[in-house]
């Protein structure tokens, strides 16, 4: 099923002067409920701009974006309600902190859809937990906190509204290694749990191979590709054709094609470049005993 | 998305975009000396018609200037109806109830309107609008440089506007960031009370703060890394020289001036 | 005495805890020693004191014991006058991890001049310098626009020459790439390599991308303010259990090869870049 649709979208930037830009272009995609969609696309792609349309902080200039079925910009009196319903998590969000609790942060969502106290401080316990933080850590300052807990209070701050929809820009941008697989696992078990449709917008194809079900690639204000991530990867020459990178393990295995090694196509992932190198082996073990 | 560029330097290539900044800031302050010399009809007829020439050879469409002039409208207004009402004279024009206007009023308003349009077309002429505002901070610092033997700290003061300068428009991409981040949580701040809207630029206020002291003391440990330790010692990538034509619109000020000196005392009409 | 251009002895650094008034230990005796002309790469996890360690060489951060030695010069001593520290910072520059929060002037040649400004050069000099600078990072084009205008790794590139204007030996990279993009990155790495290359800066740089750090000659693995590992990516890519466990990962390819050899495979050839493991696989299918 598809959580949100984007019928001919286009946007164009300052329509009507020497500074008019089309940031996107026709585009017609699906976002699938209850699964994780990578969206793709180097800097100026679009990518902010698309992601800015889903929660309708941004209105588009032609085209539709459906909510369940439903044109999102049928009343525009009632755009705020979407964005309870398509909770946004812009790049870096820590810098967006400004409570004197962590608690009082993560309530300004709730406080703002004007729920009762008793909802809020249920709510602001139920984002905590999802994202991981500690309930000792709540009556602290948010400034206080490590780059990486902040980023968390900050993704709480949003999940809090209990959106149907999560979209997250570059949620691990900045982040070590271990910070970036702690948000990236978060979110993969936040999607688990709560069923609820999810959008990661990345620049690392590694991450996107490793956590996403269906990936979305944007190019120059337009749709390249989407798909499963297995089916979007398998054409990664396509993708780096397009000036896009490919995961490292794909690239490699571009590479070795080309000289001549049989690698199957479409390989994202470590485990399956060490599958597919172990059965070529053995099969090339077995031909050199033939000859034998 | 509207950018602000503070001073709104239009680029052309104009002899007044050529002069020597720090010729302008000269030109400039005798040009407001000259707005306020000013007494009769004449000498106020060669002021407007001075400020005519600079807009024309500034090269700079008649439309923007005049759309700048709009801004300052209401004040215009409001100094003008002052004039009318309340200059006291032996010219009654009306006279019903408590209204008096004299023909006096009438001329002061009328001048007054003359002076404030042509202080801001020619101070922006001269300064704003034909030099960046770079290239002004850099005037100003050498021009005010002889206060430093009283301790006035002329190098720094350039250097904090340059570095405001710098940021502001860093700073206005930020808080547009900022804005649609506490939107998306949906927050409010185009509706409510006065209060209620002062209050919602709370989320957006800290969270700037922050930021900008984040990126002060970020930029102070790179400026730091390059060597950076006030204005002693300091060598510049341009030098600023004075050439012919500086002088020679030196020349033609002077000479302006001494031109109003002149139709002042020529005393014809009302003189203020 | 050894020849090392730059040497740390037993270095450490602490800072006060503002809640408690605790001395907070960030790095715990570092003995380390570069060779002029080396290109390194410092990893470790957030926190693990590799930012510290960047900024005590050129001392933005004055170390809390032990000494740095920069070309034979300790300059760790309490003797340091400002010109020595000034001399200090011309020899070893520094590129931050924000390109917006270094750049001062509103035009960008104007910002290349500035650390040349502040040592004193002649006019013309820097007028020289900066047209240089400018050139070897590809941004001449851009000299007269604002900085705010350009793309996060124009901006970089524009804080490279700032640096390069100053004519360092030795250039810091702290985190310079974290916050850019894909292209953004590249733009910055090919600089910095060329940089190495032609210009024979010795180059540090400090990352968490794996794949950057697979381009440098040496890693130096910091984990809690300790050095974990010390050697040749190869060295430090082969064995990646301790770099997992210090949070870090190995890149792909690398982890490939690994993976293969646990599996009883014989692959005896090089690991570190991704072009070093294609010739690793390719020698054993062309046996």
């Amino acid at each position: 099923m598809s959580k949100i649709t984007l019928e001919n979208i286009s946007y164009v930037y300052s329509p009507g002067t020497p500074f008019e830009m089309h940031a996107l272009e026709g585009i017609n995609l699906n976002i699938r409920e209850n699964a994780i969609t990578g969206l793709i696309g180097h800097t100026g792609s679009g990518k902010s701009t698309l992601v800015q349309l889903l929660n309708g902080l941004t209105r588009p200039t032609s085209g539709r974006v459906l909510l369940d079925g439903k044109d999102i910009w049928q009343e525009p009196k009632k755009i705020k309600q979407v964005r309870f319903r398509v909770g946004l998590v812009m790049q870096y969000p820590e810098y967006q902190l400004f409570e004197e609790t962590v608690r009082a942060d993560i309530a300004f969502g709730p406080k703002n859809m004007g729920l009762s106290a008793q909802e809020i401080a249920e709510r602001v316990s139920e984002a905590a937990l999802l994202t991981g933080l500690d309930e000792s850590l709540l009556d602290h300052s948010p400034f206080d906190l490590s780059g990486g807990q902040k980023r968390r209070v900050a993704i709480a701050g949003v999940i809090a509204m209990r959106p149907e929809v999560l979209v997250l820009d570059e949620p691990a941008a900045g982040l070590d290694p271990r910070g970036r697989d702690t948000i990236l696992n978060m979110l993969r078990d936040y999607q688990q749990k709560t069923g609820a449709t999810v959008m990661i917008v990345s620049h690392s194809m590694e991450d996107m191979a490793r956590f996403c079900d269906d990936i979305i690639v944007l190019a120059h204000g337009k749709l390249v590709m989407q798909g499963r991530g297995h089916e979007v990867f398998a054409r990664s020459r396509e993708l780096s054709d397009v000036g896009l990178n490919i995961p490292e393990i794909s690239r490699l295995c571009l590479m070795l094609r080309e000289r001549g090694i049989p690698m199957d196509d479409g390989i994202f992932t470590v485990e399956q470049a060490e599958q597919c190198l172990l059965r070529l082996l053995e099969s090339r073990e077995q031909r050199t005993e033939g000859y034998v | 998305m509207k950018s602000i560029t503070l001073g709104q330097f239009y680029p052309s290539d104009s002899i007044l975009h050529r002069l020597d900044p720090r010729m302008k800031v000269i030109l400039a302050v005798l040009y407001i000396v000259a707005t306020f010399l000013c007494k009769n009809v004449l000498s106020f007829a060669l002021l407007l018609l001075s400020a005519i020439v600079l807009i024309l050879i500034s090269k700079i469409p008649m439309k923007l200037v005049l759309g700048g002039i709009k801004a300052i409208l209401f004040i215009m207004a409001f100094t003008a109806l002052i004039n009318v009402f309340f200059t006291k004279g032996e010219t009654p024009i009306v006279e019903w109830r408590f209204i008096h206007i004299y023909a006096e009023g009438l001329w002061q308003a009328l001048f007054m309107i003359v002076r404030i349009t042509v202080l801001i077309v020619g101070t922006s002429m001269l300064l704003t609008y034909t030099t960046t505002p770079i290239m002004l901070t850099d005037a100003l610092e050498q021009l005010l440089a002889p206060l430093r033997v009283l301790h006035i700290p002329v190098h720094e003061f350039a250097m904090m506007m340059t570095i405001a300068l710098r940021f502001i428009p860093t700073l206005v991409e930020e808080t547009n960031k900022i804005m649609s981040a506490q939107k998306a949580r949906g927050a409010d701040f185009t509706s409510g009370s006065l209060i209620s809207r002062a209050k919602a630029l709370i989320p957006i206020l800290i969270p700037l703060f922050v930021s900008a002291f984040r990126r002060a003391d970020e930029l102070a440990t790179a400026m730091e890394c390059r060597c950076y330790h006030g204005g002693a010692g300091r060598t510049r990538m341009t030098i600023l020289h004075y050439s012919p034509k500086d002088f020679v619109a030196l020349a033609v000020i002077v000479v302006f001036g001494a031109g109003i000196i002149v139709l002042n005392r020529l005393g014809i009409g009302y003189t203020m | 005495m050894s020849q090392s251009w730059i040497r740390t002895e037993n270095l450490t650094y602490s800072y006060q805890d503002d809640s408690t008034g605790e001395d907070q230990p960030v790095l715990h005796g570092i003995d380390l020693s570069i060779d002029r002309g080396e290109y390194i790469a410092i990893i470790g996890h957030n926190g693990s004191g590799k930012s510290t360690l960047a900024k005590l060489l050129n001392l933005v951060l004055e170390p809390t014991g032990g000494a740095i030695y920069v070309d034979g010069k300790n300059v760790s001593s309490p003797d340091m006058t400002d010109e020595d520290v000034f001399a200090l910072r011309q020899k070893v520059g520094m590129v931050f991890q924000n390109p917006d929060n270094q750049l001062v002037a509103t035009v960008v040649e104007e910002d290349v001049a500035f650390g040349p400004e502040n040592l004193g050069v002649p006019s013309a000099e820097i007028r020289q310098r900066v047209d240089d600078a400018l050139a070897m990072v590809g941004m001449t084009e851009y000299a007269k626009h604002e900085p705010h205008r350009l793309s996060g790794g124009q901006k970089q590139r524009v804080a490279i020459a700032g640096i390069i204007a100053m004519m360092p030996e030795c250039m810091i990279f702290d985190e310079s790439t974290a916050m850019l993009d894909p292209l953004g990155r590249r733009e910055v790495l090919d600089t910095m390599e060329m940089l190495h290359r032609e210009k024979n800066i010795t180059i540090i740089t400090i990352t968490h991308h794996m794949d950057e750090a697979a381009r440098a000659d040496r890693i130096i693995v910091l984990d809690d303010g300790r050095i974990l590992r010390d050697g040749t990516p190869e060295e430090i890519f082969s064995d990646p259990e301790p770099l997992i466990e210090a949070g870090l990962d190995v890149p792909q390819s690398a982890s490939l090869i690994h993976r293969l050899r646990k599996q009883g495979i014989e692959l005896p050839g090089k690991i570190g870049t991704p072009d070093d493991c294609l010739e690793t696989i390719c020698a054993v299918f062309e046996q």
